[in-house]
């Protein structure tokens, strides 16, 4: 993929034609005391020489005014971490179509999807006016991720291919080059992500905090105020930017944090040297601050439906809508519903690696699998839920992907007691028991033990469902409530025969994101545990998946990691999901869920209808939350 | 008597001892440990956990180490005032607990007064006045108070604040003062605030006071020195202050030792509803995501307030009483 590099006269003229014809533009109120001190220099002199211009009636937006508080709540102190998923300042990020778009880069070359040359833009400042360099990816890569005290096993494995570490290169103050040794189209994908790749610090900051530039005196006396162990510790501690707790540390966010907890409010103000700017000229985020209250997480719903909350994503829920619907007619509220990205809200997963042998078998067997998937009544389950809002669908892509097509959604997804039964009595299970369920070869009761954290109503409310389709084919369900914390462990173990989750993490993909998810790659695959951890450790531990249909994803996820183009990729794809659509590794019923979002009435530029989930949107990021504005009372 | 002083506060060190490794213990109970359940949480959202920061952290503090070790480390901090370090907020739980023990402590006394303050007389006339309409009145609604659980009242309190006046109640000051340091506005916003919340968690307490003060006056009422008292001609109500209120008023110097940590624990899920900066949720929350070092450090406190509390309504009954004084060996 190749960005074409916007040249820095063509934005120039853009920006005089706008900004510098004579036009007093209006710098945010928020700033007029500093401006008026001389403490902060002018807009023109604070935003990069090339800005990224959001052209917003494009996007078919309003400009908007500068100004505002918005308050959120949040179930706890960490979800701090929720402010840059939301501003979503990235390299290179999504925007609402889930195309990649050079963000803090002015642009980024790629050769061979192996050599990837990052240029910056010039005049672009941290959130405390030093400028943003190559100097700072340079202190990052030598004095951080190349530093045995604080990454022991080196960069991390998004940096390596093949096993080999990607070399690192500044070719000017304001380029710098990462080339990796086989084709990583990985990269770009990692450096969008909601929790991106960290390549870039503010060094000329946080160099103050290593021991490499720092006097062993001086870092003792940091040691001691901040109370950490250790010289790694504090650097850690101070140079945290997943979760802005240091307001100290320099930041290329839309808002910069403001409040050191512990606090039970947290504060964030508008960033003076954020890189955007409107068509207009305007200096964005448009809202002045961002107030996070914290409030216990069970009364999050209940809070906002007393008006407590201005723009509120987290923490409601689609049961909580007629709540919040109702509080509409009382408070100056507005309820949009958005759709959530995962690929299935409830699903079932087998453990393919269970430890009992004859469950084992049985799962493993496609048929079972088959058989499984079409005794359950989704449209009974979207009506009873969801009132028939969703959508019911295997456990695979959205139709908002460009990788969707109907036969993944459908493929085993009807409801087909008949076929069932005929597919068990195929596989040998034709003995029936007491309450006509069938009898396992060894002569148990064809009952399986499904694992909910039982958190949610929502997967109660669905095995309920499930227990009684599953007993019309003559499979007894039962449900057991074990803690979240522990599922990872057990699975692995083999303790545990089938769980509910969520479906696949991203419905919405394109070609250009990582199928990892599709094969196994990670323990917290809860149908294939153990194979997850072979790949996840580099083969050290768990064990090397035997079924052909399995290897076959492996071998595909590679052939992607090693693809150099979109068709090959988009190839590789539609095999992985056909193949997993056959397969029924994962057992959905339900997507497209519906998600409040609950915003001020008068909060604008938010859209009515779109996707909700971790990722690729990173929650509201990719919708821009800087160009959300209050319109004038 | 300060032998026996000496003697109860020596008691209390196996005691604390003891506390601390059940603590700990039940701490350590439940499977995984806060990594896990915050990875699990994450997961939960659709989110990835940084794996590798959260590795470094479980090595950085000893969760490959034997248990022994780990309690010792735990206990031998605490004696020089280092409570652990919260994961959750991933700062030392000193800090972390800061202003909301204040807070608490203020709510807790408040409340504690304001349960006197109404149980006493409400306790006297319906002892004096048994079976009246009164009495019949005043026990009826001490009866609600005891049945309706705290958090009731204040969720349906914040329903009829919200529906019928528009504004919320809760929180226990006007959030811009929030972070900032105590100043006499900043006491006027908490005070403005904080008798919602003493109404709420001292109902139930007034309720039940009421009830134990009326029964033990009436036992002592029916007593024949009273009668005595009374057939001598002295005036009912010096009768009444000098001698059967007196005995009565042992069981309030008793329960001191109960109502600290009561107070403290016992208004959680009340302190969550009106989202109270007080100690309860956080340490509700540190158990839920098993943050050990927090809620380990939480529950010695409390044990804590409860041994000081029983040893200071064990002196003071001493002093009070006559009948118990120097009884140190027999019946304690």
């Amino acid at each position: 993929m190749i960005t074409p590099r916007i040249t820095r006269r063509t934005t120039l003229g853009l920006l005089a034609s706008t900004l510098l014809a004579g036009r007093a533009f209006a710098d945010a109120p928020l700033f007029e005391a500093d401006l008026a001190a001389g403490t902060l220099p002018p807009m023109a002199d604070r935003i990069p020489l090339n800005p990224r211009v959001i052209n917003l009636p494009g996007m078919g937006r309003e400009t908007g005014v500068h100004g505002g508080t918005v308050r959120m709540l949040i179930g706890g102190q960490r979800d701090v971490r929720l402010i840059p998923m939301n501003g979503y300042s990235r390299l290179m990020g999504y925007d609402a179509d889930r195309n990649l778009q050079p963000d803090i880069l002015a642009a980024c070359d790629v050769v061979e999807n192996r050599i990837y040359t990052l240029h910056l833009r010039e005049g672009h400042r941290w959130s405390d006016g030093s400028p943003f360099t190559a100097d700072d990816f340079a202190y990052c890569w030598t004095d951080v991720l190349n530093n045995p005290d604080l990454y022991r096993s080196g960069p991390p494995v998004e940096l390596t291919s093949d096993g080999v570490v990607a070399t690192f290169e500044v070719l000017d103050p304001l380029t710098v080059r990462y080339t990796f040794a086989t084709p990583s189209p990985d990269f770009l994908p990692k450096i969008a992500a909601p929790l991106p790749l960290v390549l870039f610090m503010p060094g000329a900051y946080l160099r103050q905090f290593h021991a490499k530039h720092q006097t062993e005196e001086k870092l003792a006396e940091f040691i001691e105020t901040y109370s950490v162990d250790d010289w790694q510790g504090l650097h850690q501690k101070m140079s945290r930017s997943n979760r802005p707790e240091n307001p100290d540390l320099p930041t290329l966010e839309a808002w910069r944090p403001r409040t050191a907890p512990p606090s039970e409010q947290f504060i964030f103000e508008r960033n003076p040297y954020f890189h955007r700017v409107d068509q207009a000229g305007n200096q964005l985020p448009y809202l002045d601050r961002i107030v996070l209250d914290v409030a216990s997480s069970e009364i999050i719903s209940a809070k906002t439906a007393t008006g407590e909350s201005d723009l509120q994503t987290t923490g409601v829920d689609f049961p909580d809508y007629t709540l919040l619907k109702q509080a509409e007619k009382i408070h100056p509220l507005k309820v949009s519903l958005w759709r959530r990205t995962q690929g299935s809200s409830v699903a079932l997963l087998p453990n393919l690696n269970c430890s009992d042998p004859v469950w084992r078998k049985l799962f493993q067997d496609v048929r079972m699998r088959r058989a499984m998937s079409v005794a359950i009544n989704r449209a009974e389950l979207n009506k009873v839920i969801y009132f028939g809002l969703a959508r019911e669908s295997a456990d695979t892509v959205l139709p908002e992907s460009p990788l969707f097509k109907p036969e993944y959604a459908t493929a085993w997804a009807q409801y087909d007691p008949d076929l069932a039964n005929a597919l068990l009595d195929e596989i040998g299970l034709t003995e029936r028991g007491g309450g006509n369920i069938r009898l396992l070869p060894d002569g148990r009761k064809a009952g399986i033990v499904v694992e909910s954290s039982g958190e949610s109503t929502l997967e109660t409310d669905v095995l309920e469902l499930i227990r009684d389709h599953m007993r019309d084919v003559g499979i007894a369900i039962y449900t057991r409530v074990s803690q979240r914390d522990v599922f990872r462990s057990r699975a692995l173990g083999g303790e545990v025969q089938m769980s509910v989750w969520t479906g696949l993490d991203n419905g919405v993909p394109s070609a250009e994101m990582s199928p990892e998810h599709l094969a196994p790659t990670m323990p917290d695959h809860l149908q294939w545990p153990v194979w997850g951890a072979w790949y996840a450790s580099g083969k050290t531990e768990g064990d090397a998946p035997d079924m052909p249909e399995v290897l076959e994803l492996v071998t595909l996820l590679d052939a992607w990691r090693q693809s150099t183009s979109t068709a090959e990729r988009a190839l590789i794809w539609d095999k992985m999901l056909s193949l997993r659509a056959d397969q029924v590794f994962t057992i959905g019923t339900i997507n497209g869920a519906l998600q409040p979002i609950v915003r001020s009435a008068r909060l604008r530029n938010i859209p009515d209808e779109a996707l909700f989930g971790f990722i690729p949107t990173s929650y509201l990021g990719a919708y821009l939350p800087d160009t959300f504005f209050y319109e004038k009372a | 008597m300060i032998r026996y002083i000496f003697m109860r506060v020596l008691t209390m060190i196996p005691t604390l001892v003891l506390i601390s490794i059940l603590v700990f213990l039940i701490i350590e109970l439940p499977p995984g440990d806060f990594f896990e359940s915050h990875i699990a949480e994450l997961q939960a959202l659709g989110e990835d956990a940084d794996l590798a920061e959260i590795e470094m952290l479980r090595e950085r503090y000893g969760f490959d180490q034997p248990q022994v070790i780990r309690y010792l480390n735990w206990a031998g901090g605490m004696l020089t005032g280092d409570f652990g370090y919260s994961f959750e907020y991933r700062l030392p739980v000193n800090e972390v607990v800061g202003d909301r023990l204040w807070l608490t402590i203020v709510l807790s006394v408040l409340t504690i007064l304001f349960t006197w303050a109404l149980a006493f007389p409400i306790g006297i006339y319906s002892a004096t006045h048994q079976y009246s309409w009164g009495d019949y009145g005043l026990t009826f609604l001490g009866l609600i108070g005891i049945a309706v659980p705290n958090f009731m009242l204040a969720l349906v309190m914040m329903y009829f604040a919200n529906t019928w006046f528009g504004i919320s109640i809760g929180n226990l000051m006007d959030r811009q003062y929030l972070n900032e340091p105590l100043s006499w506005e900043k006491v006027q916003s908490i005070l403005s605030h904080i008798w919602i919340p003493v109404v709420i968690i001292g109902m139930a307490g007034t309720a039940g006071m009421v009830r134990r003060l009326r029964a033990n006056l009436l036992d002592e009422l029916d007593k024949q020195y009273v009668v005595t008292a009374k057939a001598k001609g002295l005036h009912p109500k010096k009768v009444l202050r000098k001698y059967p209120l007196r005995m009565a008023l042992n069981f309030f110097v008793s329960d001191i030792g109960s109502i600290l940590p009561a107070m403290i624990s016992g208004a959680e899920v009340t302190a969550i509803v009106l989202s109270l900066e007080t100690t309860g949720p956080m340490l509700i929350r540190a158990l839920q995501s098993q943050d050990m070092y927090l809620a380990g450090s939480f529950l010695m406190f409390l044990a804590f307030l409860t041994v000081i509390g029983v040893l200071i309504s064990d002196i003071a009954l001493a002093f009070l009483d006559p009948r118990i004084r120097l009884g140190a060996g027999s019946s304690k």
